[in-house]
């Protein structure tokens, strides 16, 4: 591999591993307040996006009951995507209440919270394919509507390229996890948060409204979702109802080398595994995805907790 | 299937309509199908839901404008034609379930499943219970051997793709180096590739090796591209299916790289333009449907589904379409020459698949098709066509470039 | 009755495979070993069964596959099959509830991807043309229901040895197991090894029921749904996963009959529940996860104690206590 083509492989693993990275943060926040893995966030993921479609004004397809079905306004996109993140969480703390809370109330095993929050995606994705139907969708590009040129080329003769999309992705996850790790540890929601992943029921009888707060985590776990969809969207289309459960498997692989419930452990994640797939040589390609597991599985060997992961000490 | 109350006025009514515009527009309309007569039932087993649903809402689509425009034309003989739909979802136990489901609904035949894979595993089911398979898309080798009850209106890849690449060689002499993308986990794409690289090297080009693989869930290209562009290619060959090849050819584009795209048959289809949008342009793609095909019963099929949809017919719209066409003239014939009303359901499954494989010649939207005794199809016409967008960058158009010669 | 097995003789026996696949999730389950496995076990046997009736038991076109010879490729399966899980198995158990259910799945994902490149396994088209051991898919029960008993009352005789003891000691508190004096890592793998034998078996003989096998059997997807099964149903008793296979499988179907069935819905209703039946699924599986916390199948069903059935029963919250 000349040197040229690794800088551009790593380049690219950062791309992708950004991409995994910012699907991850959502993901992570809720398992790191609740210890659940809730397989619904690829749902709330898919649903960001579509909602930023139709928060732009777009007109769905010619299937499923809303065919050619268009909001009577549209918002610029920026805004959109706000306002489809938004709409992201209110379903991701609407999901809260019907599928996790009656749980949590009963005490219940986490594997029964998992099982409940595959339901709610297989659910979604359904109904998503039941109003809009099962083509893909995608966003006017950034050249038509902003002026931006798809990619940037660094170098002369054999240029480094990065798409500008990627770079847009990379630095709102890096925002993003600027801003969780601010909030969970320096505001008072988030040390509220922190002593509820603590311990429930002793925040409880201190005086913290876990309800609430839990609430609040749904609901800025669905908010990064939905931004994450929309701009992966961005950058591959809304390629059908199955669009971010496609990335539910290595979401959890990301989160769980990183380290569960680790904010910068889902980042670091991301990108290891985005790096990891970049720099499979050439011939063997067609191993990307298994390579990216296999590296999963000797880092869990090696570090059980994931990489930044903490270990415990084993209650008897 | 039973019809509500709703569906019979609306079938009155339509009825009616059809009547007034019939009246309207002189004696030139056929008479349509009788309502009151039994239906003949033609199942269709197609995936309406899963992660392949894509395809199977086209299929969906296509049989229903089939069904429509026939029993318009008066069904068979007199008899309307009914569409018994169930779905397969994407996995081989659905088809199994749905297969079996359709054969105690006694339908007549079936169009059906969407993947190869699934056809693997539910026709033998099918051809055990004496019933009429017609795969609307199923490319993988093999598919007519399943069974005597098998065949197909897909054409398999190996006469379509050679041509394209020859179109991009005369749009483009100097080109030498080519490189090769397939979606691994596809079987149409597999085996469609294959017949590329063979192509490739009997053109005496050269290929950039290694051929670079890909999943059909991939969106991310940035590895790929990044191996075949290291050995500066001036031709890209991608084998996949409509989103991710809308989005590796999108990120070629984004890459840097120039050159011709060809993309095969799997890229056939205007779905892609929403994933690749302006950077689509100029892609090569090997048709086994074009529907700028100017036919008769094409432009009939192309007028119908653009109004319904707004956008022009997709290749699998098509070929459904043309499934369910082959089975409603065989059962004219039958018909004609046996009556269907003397024959019990087994001796009626079995006539009729002996007439669609009796050779006959079916006029349809994929051109003049006729079946081997095994149950390949044999289709005339093949095109390459080039991707043209539009100014708004989200429409396009594929544009015809030439007409294959009959095939050998 | 005949028409009914006609068109149903496939989903029954699919049950039955469901309901094998939902116990060898559940074996590991009993040591509280969250192994997601067992779709890759059940891909390698399927592959198992599917090369070798091609090719060294190959019979012409169309003649019977010869029983025994199903027996053969079912037994190699579950031999390779415990041979891979005591090799996956001794260092991965060492990790707990989700990180060894991820380190179980990479293992499903490398097998889905290896056998996309490897040529004996056939790409992404796989097997197909698989010889038939009998003339119908009902007849396929002459395998499938004594498998099912055999390994319904292996588990039954289990929960009251002392291995099974032994499991549950282990799943209720590794630490004070090992005290006693229970090899932890013992039981673990063997409990591994159990539900990948059941599950390398099952795949051999889908192998053949299903005519064809490809690397889209056995995934991730898979393997979500088999734990499924076993959380439905109940993941305290041995009856639970078989309940919960044979359940979640029929609900589909079932669905799809109710919608078909002529004037038992108003047309609008019985168009949803043909065209929306996985929505349907997707909140019946929510709401039985909230209903039946325990599933729907609890230990406590058997004795006479009706007021402990509901809920009342000691919840064990896993993974919190670990990662808390």
């Amino acid at each position: 591999m000349d040197f040229n083509v690794l800088i551009q492989n790593v380049f690219n693993g950062l791309a992708v591993g950004g991409v995994y990275a910012i699907f991850a943060l959502g993901y992570t926040l809720v398992f790191s307040i609740l210890g659940i893995i809730n397989f619904a966030h690829g749902a709330v993921f898919t649903l960001g996006a579509y909602f930023t479609y139709a928060f732009l004004g777009a007109r769905f397809g010619f299937n499923g009951l809303l065919a050619n079905q268009q909001l009577p306004f549209g918002v610029p996109f920026p805004l959109a995507t706000l306002f489809g993140g938004l709409a992201a969480g209110v379903i991701s703390v609407l999901i809260e209440r019907v599928a996790f809370r009656p749980l949590r109330n009963r005490g219940a095993d986490p594997l029964l919270t998992l099982v409940s929050s595959l339901g709610v995606a297989v659910a979604i994705v359904n109904v998503i394919q039941y109003l809009v139907g099962a083509e893909a969708y995608s966003y006017p590009s950034l050249t038509i509507s902003l002026g931006i040129p798809p990619s940037v080329m660094l170098g002369g003769e054999r240029p480094i390229v990065i798409r500008t999309v990627q770079i847009i992705i990379f630095s709102v996850s890096m925002v993003v996890l600027v801003l969780l790790t601010y909030f969970i540890n320096y505001t008072k929601v988030g040390k509220a948060l922190q002593a509820v992943a603590e311990d429930q029921i002793t925040s409880r009888l201190l005086g913290i409204n876990t309800d609430r707060l839990i609430v609040v985590t749904f609901f800025v776990s669905g908010f990064v979702g939905g931004i994450a969809g929309t701009l992966v969207g961005l950058s591959v289309s809304i390629t059908g109802p199955y669009f971010g459960i496609a990335f539910g498997l290595k979401g959890l692989a990301v989160i769980v080398l990183g380290g569960l419930g680790s904010v910068p452990g889902a980042v670091l994640g991301g990108l290891v595994i985005g790096l990891g797939e970049a720099l499979v040589p050439a011939q063997y390609v067609g191993y990307k995805d298994a390579i990216a597991f296999a590296v999963l599985f000797i880092v869990l060997l090696v570090r059980p907790r994931g990489i930044l992961g903490r270990t415990l000490v084993q209650k008897v | 299937m039973n019809k509500s109350i709703l569906s019979r006025i609306f079938v009155v009514l339509s009825l009616l309509f059809v009547l007034v515009l019939g009246v309207a527009a002189e004696d030139a309309k056929p008479t349509p199908a009788d309502p009151n007569l039994p239906p003949v039932k033609i199942g269709v087993a197609v995936a309406q839901t899963s992660n392949v649903a894509l395809f199977g809402q086209e299929q969906v689509i296509g049989a229903q404008i089939a069904e429509a425009y026939f029993n318009e034309r008066g069904g068979i003989n007199g008899r309307p034609v009914q569409l018994v739909f169930q779905d397969t979802a994407g996995d081989e136990a659905g088809a199994i379930n749905a297969f079996q489901t359709l054969i105690a609904d006694d339908v007549v035949g079936i169009l059906g499943p969407t993947l190869s894979q699934q056809a693997f595993s539910a026709d033998p089911i099918a051809e055990q219970a004496g019933v009429p398979v017609i795969a609307p898309s199923n490319t993988a080798k093999g598919i007519p051997q399943i069974g005597e009850f098998i065949s197909r209106v897909s054409a398999p890849v190996a006469i379509v793709a050679p041509n394209s690449v020859k179109a991009a060689l005369k749009i483009d002499p100097t080109i030498q180096r080519v490189a090769v993308f397939y979606a691994q986990n596809d079987a149409f794409s597999t085996s469609e590739s294959g017949t590329f690289q063979e192509t490739v090297k009997e053109l005496g080009l050269e290929m950039l090796e290694p051929v670079q693989t890909f999943q059909t869930t991939d969106t991310d290209f940035s590895a790929q591209i990044t191996n075949a562009l290291a050995g500066n290619p001036q031709l890209v060959i991608i084998s996949g299916l409509a989103v991710d090849g809308g989005n590796l050819v999108r990120q070629l584009r984004e890459f840097g790289y120039t050159g011709l795209i060809v993309g095969g048959n799997g890229l056939n289809t205007a779905n892609i333009f929403p994933v690749c949008q302006a950077l689509c342009d100029g892609v090569l793609v090997a048709q086994a449907y074009s529907y700028s095909a100017d036919t008769e019963i094409n432009n009939a099929f192309r007028e119908v589904y653009v109004e319904q949809q707004g956008k022009n017919p997709p290749q699998f719209s098509a070929q459904a379409f043309a499934g369910i066409q082959v089975f409603v003239e065989s059962l004219i014939q039958l018909d004609d020459e046996q009556g269907l009303d003397n024959l019990d359901l087994a001796t009626l499954r079995a006539e009729l698949n002996k007439i669609i494989l009796s050779g006959r010649k079916f006029d349809t939207p994929l051109g003049t098709i006729s079946f081997t005794e095994e149950g390949e199809i044999v289709q005339e016409s093949f095109y390459v066509a080039q991707i043209q967008m539009n100014e708004d960058g989200t429409t396009g158009s594929f544009v015809f470039l030439e007409e294959d010669a009959k095939e050998e | 009755m005949e028409d009914f097995i006609k068109q149903y003789g496939f989903l029954i026996i699919q049950m039955t495979f469901a309901a094998m696949l939902g116990l060898s999730m559940y074996l590991p389950l009993m040591a509280g070993q969250l192994s997601l496995a067992s779709a890759g076990f059940y891909a390698i046997g399927g592959y198992i069964a599917a090369v070798m009736s091609t090719t060294v038991f190959a019979v012409p076109r169309g003649a019977p596959f010869p029983i025994e010879h199903l027996l053969m490729e079912m037994l190699v399966a579950g031999v390779v099959s415990a041979i891979l899980a005591v090799i996956v198995g001794v260092p991965s158990l060492r990790l707990r509830g989700i990180y060894l259910a991820l380190a179980t799945i990479a293992l499903v994902e490398i097998v889905r991807v290896v056998s996309l490149n490897l040529e004996i396994t056939g790409g992404a088209i796989g097997i197909f043309g698989i010889p038939q051991p009998f003339n119908d898919k009902f007849s396929y029960g002459y395998i499938a229901f004594p498998m099912l008993l055999i390994s319904a009352f292996f588990a039954y005789r289990l929960e009251r040895s002392r291995i099974g003891r032994a499991f549950v000691s282990i799943r209720e508190d590794e630490l004070a197991a090992a005290a006693m004096g229970v090899n932890p890592t013992y039981y673990k793998v063997l409990s591994f090894v159990m539900g990948a034998v059941l599950a390398g078996m099952v795949g051999a003989v889908s192998a053949h029921f299903l005519n064809t096998w490809n690397s889209r059997q056995g995934t991730f997807d898979a393997s979500v749904l088999y734990l499924a099964f076993v959380i439905i149903g109940g993941s305290r008793t041995f009856v639970g996963p078989i309940m919960g296979g044979l359940l979640l499988t029929a609900l589909p179907e079932v669905l799809r009959a109710l919608a078909n069935t002529p004037d038992l819905f108003a047309a609008p209703v019985a168009k949803f529940l043909s065209d929306g039946r996985w929505i349907v699924y997707g909140v019946l599986i929510v709401i039985g996860t909230i209903f039946f916390p325990q599933g729907l199948i609890t230990p406590s069903l058997f004795k006479w104690r009706p007021l402990k059935r509901w809920g009342l029963g000691r919840a064990k919250p896993a993974l919190k206590e670990e990662t808390a």
